[in-house]
């Protein structure tokens, strides 16, 4: 489980602000809390607590408040060390925004993330969106059959397309040789029966290409059909040739149309799927702007609460470096102690958390403890 | 009590010719039984044929050999050359004959045809390459050699040739003889371009099948002549369309030699004897009438026993048409100037013809062929040998057939025979054996003006005659029979002979 998944974005905070996570986590930057600690000065035992430390300084400071000079060296110590503590303070604060900042993008990651949706229209066709965005379309089956029989009419169009042209011209030539042939002949025996008549079958002049000139004009006019013939093959040829190619390509604009119909009723859906994504992404937007003024607001309180401990630490090094003045309070440690707090209570006091009753219990009541 | 003689006048006898085919008793009088040597005279009589004079006097090129055919060319310019064929050689010249066979070129036969067109003459034979021969090139030459001839393989090697309507048709060439072949336009040694070609006439025949003897050309018609039948065709200006116009079957022609067109008409010899084809303007038929009639089973015993070859010429000049059986030196001589009531021609006899060519010129001139060259037709004697002209009646009856003739009288009337002796025959019932009785015709030169009689110097200078010598006899005749046949035969020898008639007196007997 990472962090990010271990994050409970909750508003509601059932555990303290500071209260540090019992778990061991890696951070982004790859070192451990005792390396961070290290870096950044020495680190509260774990397990025992920050503010247990600091309150077992605390009454280290009261025990040693009990003595005159001791309350002067411990109040230059408390002050040392809450200052000390405050910079720890301020490192951890960063380092937790960091990982909380950290935590929210990956929220957000997830929260933007795309979601796949499939669109089924009513003739049955399907359009899987993937989580990747891949999409995959199903045809219904009476859909599937056609754009096969489309597609493989495309391509048996383009195949006829795609034969040689001689073949065909020679077959067309043939069939419309075949239609002229009878007639052809009736001419030509009605000639030879007219040459007969005239006792000229068999005239053969020079100048006809070895016929009579009627003969000569027959066959011109029957060479003139073929040759009409032939160039009436070829144009059909390639007449058909362009048909089958425009059958070709109707055949396959139809075969796709299942699936462009298939898209066109996706079209809807995609807008659809937009606007939610656009609502995800919003809300996402929104929750991370929210998640991050509130990390923001806890480093404020964070920082501040930092600033105060340094303010704290200031204010005992500085009571330790003027005159000491002596107080009618006997008893040593529960001098101290009442002496510590009457310390504490003043700098509760000065920090605006009241210890009027001197009880030291602020602590208590500001940590918890 | 004497009985009258009764005269029998034969007036102008035998002016209608041979007639062999009638019953003699029952024939014109008109007709002859015989007239050899004999043409019909221009006054209708019949008289002695004219001779024929040798021209040439250099013969050293014929050998012993004789012409076989003669031809006139005459070129553009006019100018004349007179071809001829004999002793396996292309001759020319009359008088001289000279070789004019071109070298490496091997003759064996005489059987040439020759035909002058477009400023050439040229000669065909069957299984020869034609010659051609033009006063440019002024030799004859093998047709494939000349400018633009076609190839030897092309040239048809025929052995008929006709030249008309501007281009050579030729036909009959070895081993095939039913195609015509037709020159191109103008030029007679192109057969394979511009407008030549050739029709096959094995589908036109009206029997089914014949082979070309000869081709004739008449009133723009192509006339081709089978051996049994004839085609004729229309247009034959433009050959390629020229279109059948009339086919005759059963008749057809013997020899290629033996067709002359005569102006009006073309004759031809064919298996039953001389026939023509009568022109009809109006008509397109070709109606054919027999002219050898009177001959007819003569003319087919020639016809089936010649050997050699026919000869034929027309002579407007001379007014006969002759037919020559070469090979039985026998010629008839028909006269052209008009038909009998049956539509024939008057015919006459000549044997013992030795004429083997024929040509006439231009100018009219006669030539003959022999075997001493080219001789002109002219005179009374053969090259100074006389011949006899013979005349013999048919059988004549006087009217009576059943009674007995007893002739007394012959009384002949012959015009000229200067000097001539002349044997007056008659015979009795049919019989070969004549009672001769001759007599000599009176002297008569015949004097012209200003040529003098006696000499260049004599005295006197001239004399005229009183034009023909007409010489009237009475001859006493003997014997008697039913039947009477009378005849004259006289050696003609420098001087024409013509019989005016025949007068016989005769008395009738009693009927037998």
């Amino acid at each position: 489980m990472t962090t990010a998944q271990n994050l409970n974005m909750n508003p509601t905070i059932s555990t303290p602000l500071f209260q540090m996570p019992s778990v061991a986590y890696t951070s982004q930057t790859g070192l451990s809390p005792q390396q961070m600690a290290s870096a950044v000065g020495t680190l509260p035992t774990p397990g025992g607590g920050f503010f247990n430390t600091v309150g077992g300084i605390v009454n280290d400071i009261g025990n040693f408040m009990g003595s005159t000079g001791g309350q002067q060296a411990l109040g230059a110590g408390a002050g040392a060390l809450a200052a000390q503590q405050a910079y720890q303070r301020l490192g951890n604060v960063g380092e937790r925004a960091r990982r909380e900042a950290s935590n929210v993008a990956q929220t957000g990651l997830a929260q933007s993330e795309f979601r796949p949706f499939t669109v089924t229209t009513s003739t049955g066709g399907m359009m899987d969106v993937g989580p990747e965005g891949g999409t995959t379309m199903t045809l219904s089956p009476q859909e599937q059959a056609l754009q096969n029989q489309l597609l493989g009419g495309a391509g048996q169009f383009y195949g006829q397309a795609q034969q040689p042209l001689d073949a065909r011209e020679q077959a067309v030539f043939e069939r419309m040789r075949a239609a002229q042939r009878p007639e052809e002949q009736r001419q030509r025996l009605a000639l030879e029966e007219r040459l007969a008549a005239q006792g000229r079958l068999g005239t053969s002049s020079a100048a006809y290409g070895g016929a009579t000139p009627e003969l000569m004009a027959q066959e011109a006019a029957l060479q003139e059909s073929r040759d009409r013939a032939m160039l009436a093959a070829m144009q059909q040829a390639q007449a058909e040739q362009m048909q089958q190619a425009q059958l070709g390509g109707q055949f396959l604009s139809g075969g796709y149309v299942p699936q462009a119909q298939l898209i066109a009723a996706a079209e809807p859906a995609l807008t659809t799927s937009q606007l939610a994504q656009r609502g995800q992404l919003t809300g996402a937007g929104l929750f991370g702007e929210a998640e991050m003024s509130g990390i923001e607001a806890l480093l404020s309180s964070g920082i501040g609460q930092a600033n105060l401990m340094g303010q704290i630490g200031t204010g005992l090094l500085q009571q330790a470096a003027q005159p000491t003045f002596v107080g009618g309070t006997s008893g040593g440690g529960g001098g101290g102690a009442g002496g510590g707090g009457g310390l504490f209570g003043s700098i509760t006091d000065a920090i605006g958390i009241t210890d009027s009753n001197n009880d030291g219990t602020w602590w208590s009541r500001l940590f918890g403890g | 009590m004497a009985q009258e003689l009764r005269s029998i006048n034969l007036v102008a006898p035998a002016f209608k010719g041979i007639n062999t085919e009638d019953s003699p008793i029952a024939q014109d009088p008109s007709f002859a039984e015989v007239a050899d040597n004999a043409v019909i005279d221009k006054r209708g009589r019949i008289a002695a044929r004219k001779g024929y004079d040798v021209t040439t006097t250099n013969k050293t090129v014929l050998g012993t050999g004789t012409l076989r055919a003669i031809r006139e060319f005459r070129d553009n310019a006019g100018n004349s050359k007179i071809f001829s064929v004999g002793n396996n050689k292309i001759i020319s010249g009359t008088t001289t004959l000279v070789d004019e066979t071109p070298g490496s070129y091997t003759i064996t036969s005489d059987n040439w045809k020759m035909v002058d067109f477009n400023d050439n003459i040229y000669f065909f034979q069957r299984g020869y390459e034609p010659l051609v021969y033009s006063n440019a090139s002024g030799a004859v030459e093998k047709m494939s050699t000349l400018t633009g001839a076609s190839a030897v393989s092309d040239i048809p090697k025929a052995n008929e040739v006709l030249a008309a309507y501007g281009r050579l048709w030729c036909a009959d060439v070895t081993n095939n003889k039913s195609v015509v072949y037709w020159s191109d336009l103008l030029i007679g040694h192109n057969w394979t371009g511009g407008t030549s070609g050739s029709i096959n006439l094995s589908k036109v025949w009206p029997d089914g099948y014949d082979e070309i003897v000869s081709l004739a050309a008449h009133n723009g018609l192509l006339i081709i002549f089978g051996q049994h039948s004839i085609v004729v065709y229309q247009g034959a200006e433009a050959p390629a369309t020229m279109s059948l116009s009339d086919t005759v079957a059963g008749v057809g022609c013997v020899d290629r030699d033996t067709v002359q067109q005569t102006g009006t008409d073309v004759i031809f010899l064919s298996h039953t004897g001389l026939r023509s084809f009568g022109r009809t303007i109006q008509e397109k038929s070709m109606p054919i009438s027999t002219l050898s009639r009177t001959i007819t089973k003569d003319i087919i015993s020639l016809i089936q026993g010649e050997t050699e070859f026919f000869r034929s010429i027309y002579s407007p000049e001379e007014n006969f048409y002759l037919l020559t059986f070469v090979g039985q030196n026998t010629t008839f001589c028909f006269d052209v100037r008009g038909t009998l009531e049956d539509g024939s021609f008057r015919v006459t006899r000549w044997p013992g013809s030795v004429f083997t060519a024929y040509e006439r010129l231009t100018d009219g001139t006669l030539y003959v062929g022999t075997t001493d060259g080219i001789s002109e037709y002219k005179g009374y004697s053969d090259n100074g040998t006389r011949y006899r002209f013979k005349y013999f009646s048919p059988s004549l009856t006087f009217g009576d057939t059943s009674r007995l003739k007893i002739l007394k009288k012959i009384k002949p009337t012959l015009v000229g025979a200067n000097s001539a002796t002349v044997f007056m025959k008659f015979a009795y019932d049919f019989g070969t054996s004549y009672r001769t009785t001759e007599f000599t015709v009176g002297n008569q030169n015949p004097a012209f003006y200003a040529v003098n009689e006696f000499g260049e110097n004599s005295n006197p200078l001239s004399e005229f005659t009183g034009g023909e010598l007409t010489n009237q006899r009475s001859l006493n005749a003997v014997g008697s029979g039913t039947t009477v046949v009378v005849g004259l035969e006289s050696d003609i020898n420098g001087f024409a002979l013509s019989l005016q008639e025949i007068n016989l007196l005769a008395l009738i007997g009693k009927t037998l």
